[in-house]
């Protein structure tokens, strides 16, 4: 199962590749860019986002949006793509 | 194995996760019911072999009813997320009929050119000067 430990720095992500684009998870990242760095891998079948330096002033939960964020625009891509 | 199932919950953390079997839901049917929480649950989606597992975790602080109501509520999502896709590709055929005939319709309904659609009308000449605005007969209101 994939984790995500909202608000700690350094946590890494892993999205699985058949359900969330690469497009969509670097979208995501760049919309969050200001409040935190993304650096995106592929490990097998997931890619791996390590989120760091995230903004402590920042109010909510950076990590946890930015993977509604990823969901959100692969839901959109991968309808986009099959249509 | 049932079909879905609530793998955990996690009151503390306000976290559910789900498993579901791969093969009775498609990956646009997952999408769209993760899509109608993302507004009220942080959602995470993986895959396990042949299940997908859905990570649900409350944005605000969640008591232990109110995650298992969740968990139904995605369950249902998911039903009817799965009959929107049956009736769409059922009416895939009619859809594009319709679009392509009201596109048709629209481009072949234009007039001829020189055809006046104010001629047409009887309205090209206006004797009493109703067409003239206002200011154009008695100069600037304010002036």
């Amino acid at each position: 199962m994939s984790s995500a430990n909202p608000g700690a720095c350094g946590v890494k992500i892993r999205f699985h590749r058949e359900l969330y684009a690469e497009d969509a998870i670097a979208a995501a990242a760049a919309t969050f860019s200001d409040y935190a760095k993304f650096a995106v891998a592929t490990d097998g079948e997931h890619f791996v986002v390590e989120v760091s330096d995230v903004d402590a002033e920042v109010e909510g939960d950076v990590v946890a949006e930015f993977c509604n964020f990823a969901l959100a625009n692969s839901a959109a891509t991968g309808r986009r793509g099959d249509a | 194995m049932t079909q879905s199932q609530t793998e955990q919950l996690d009151p503390l953390t306000s976290t559910l996760i789900l498993s579901l079997d791969a093969e009775l839901y498609s990956r646009d049917v997952l999408y769209g019911a993760s899509y109608v929480f993302i507004d009220r649950a942080y959602v995470l989606l993986d895959r396990e072999d042949s299940r997908y597992v859905v990570r649900l975790r409350g944005k605000h602080k969640l008591p232990e009813d109110a995650m298992r109501a969740m968990a139904g509520e995605f369950e249902n999502e998911l039903l009817a997320q799965a009959l929107r896709e049956r009736v769409a590709k059922a009416n895939q055929g009619i859809i594009e009929g319709i679009t392509a005939l009201a596109i048709s319709g629209a481009t072949t309904a234009q007039l001829p050119a020189g055809d006046d659609p104010l001629a047409m009308d009887g309205f090209v000449e206006d004797p009493a000067g109703l067409g003239t605005p206002w200011e154009g007969k008695k100069g600037s209101v304010d002036g």
